[in-house]
């Protein structure tokens, strides 16, 4: 395998704005702390942002592509089997691109120093993978559903089940962390995250979808998903 | 021609990033065991919010071209990763990279933390010099580390407020 690539032939283009949180968010306090208050600069690309590291699985190894386990080592919670492909913006797969994926656990409690959430442990679940999308751009995952918890001192917000993805695409500006949710929870509509995305469409791309039960295996849930990684080839010069 | 999808919204990284992603990652100057070639050198800064406070468990990763200006040379990985402590501070090491062709020694920051919707993209230089990207932000002198030892530089972010890193939209 190639240990970097470098794509100049690849475009990466300004995004229409409903489609991304402009950063700072009403309903999420820290947004104002935190986001920049001046307007992010524009800048040239060269090799520099359209490379991207070819071979981070030489440094970042695998792990856990299944986080329900099996037995009495099974993971308490509705079990999932979830199919997320990984796309350019032009549709084509992502063969390679490395995933890591963390949520909570069936009860709201992730495995982590910094929540508080007074919620049981599950000591079969620890809720972290690195997995890597095959030909297709496939990545697939057997996991348990995560539960919904409170946002301590937010005045009442819960935040919707969701699992966290960070992605690898060609380049380096390629690269995409985000959340997916899932169809049909109330929660979704009052969510300062998700409905930091403006746009409906665009939001409602940010939530899996329930197949069809005779898909998959006869124990677990199949949600489909599709993650957009930022760049196209670029048009030829006329 | 194919319809052009839209990228997928990014979101927060949130506070519960897994703290075994975080670690592990932040040291370039040898890989398999094998030192890379070039100045071996360490980058380390504070990251800051709006009032100054520290922030504790930012993660930062950075990509950057080899002691010769290549970002394909399979005996360095230019991707790092590494977390702040809880009094703000991060420290990589790392190659000090050569200018790619048409561009100056950089190394590319890229932010990632609770309450930061997107990611933000940053640049560290290591002195003033005639580089396209730092030449087209207006303070320009808060991309530029400081010297901080025979083989070390030091460079602070300020996310938002006084003294505001210049970050990048692309």
């Amino acid at each position: 395998m190639q240990h970097a690539v470098i794509s100049m032939q690849y475009a990466i283009e300004p995004r229409p704005a409903g489609t991304q949180s402009q950063g700072v968010e009403p309903g999420y306090a820290h947004t104002a702390n935190r986001w920049p208050a001046q307007p992010l600069e524009r800048r040239p690309h060269s090799a520099s942002e359209l490379s991207g590291p070819g071979s981070l699985l030489r440094r970042l190894a695998p792990v856990r592509g299944d986080l329900a386990g099996y037995g009495d080592k099974r993971a308490i919670g509705q079990l999932i089997h979830l199919r997320a492909r990984v796309v350019d913006e032009d549709g084509t797969p992502v063969p390679g691109a490395l995933v890591e994926v963390w949520h909570c656990n069936a009860a709201g409690k992730y495995i982590h120093p910094s929540d508080s959430n007074d919620a049981p442990a599950d000591p079969n679940f620890y809720g972290a993978a690195r997995v890597v999308a095959g030909d297709s751009g496939l990545v697939e995952l057997r996991t348990i559903k995560p539960g919904a918890y409170p946002v301590p001192d937010s005045g009442g917000w819960w935040r919707p089940p969701h699992i966290h993805f960070s992605v690898w695409g060609r380049v380096w500006l390629s690269r995409l962390v985000t959340q997916m949710f899932f169809q049909d929870e109330p929660l979704n509509e009052h969510d300062a995250i998700l409905n930091a995305i403006r746009e409906p469409e665009a939001r409602s791309r940010c939530i899996a979808r329930l197949a069809p039960t005779a898909k998959g295996p006869a124990d677990a849930l199949v949600y489909e998903y599709q993650l957009v990684v930022r760049g196209r080839k670029a048009a030829p010069s006329l | 021609m194919k319809n052009k999808l839209v990228p997928t919204g990014e979101m927060t990284l949130g506070p519960f990033f897994p703290r075994e992603f975080a670690q592990g990652a932040s040291d370039r100057t040898a890989l398999d065991g094998k030192p890379a070639k070039g100045e071996a050198i360490e980058i380390s800064g504070r990251v800051t919010q709006v009032d100054g406070k520290a922030l504790d468990n930012v993660v930062l990763e950075i990509w950057q071209a080899d002691a010769e200006g290549r970002y394909d040379n399979p005996e360095f990985l230019g991707w790092g990763r590494a977390a702040t402590n809880a009094d703000g501070v991060f420290s990589f090491k790392t190659i000090r990279p050569k200018g790619p062709q048409g561009r100056k020694a950089h190394v590319n920051f890229l932010v990632l933390y609770s309450g930061l919707m997107r990611q933000l993209q940053t640049v560290m230089f290591f002195e003033d010099s005639d580089d396209p990207v730092l030449n087209s932000v207006k303070h320009r002198e808060r991309l530029i580390a400081k010297k901080s030892g025979p083989h070390a530089y030091r460079f602070d972010i300020r996310l938002r407020g006084e003294g505001e890193t210049p970050f990048f939209d692309d």
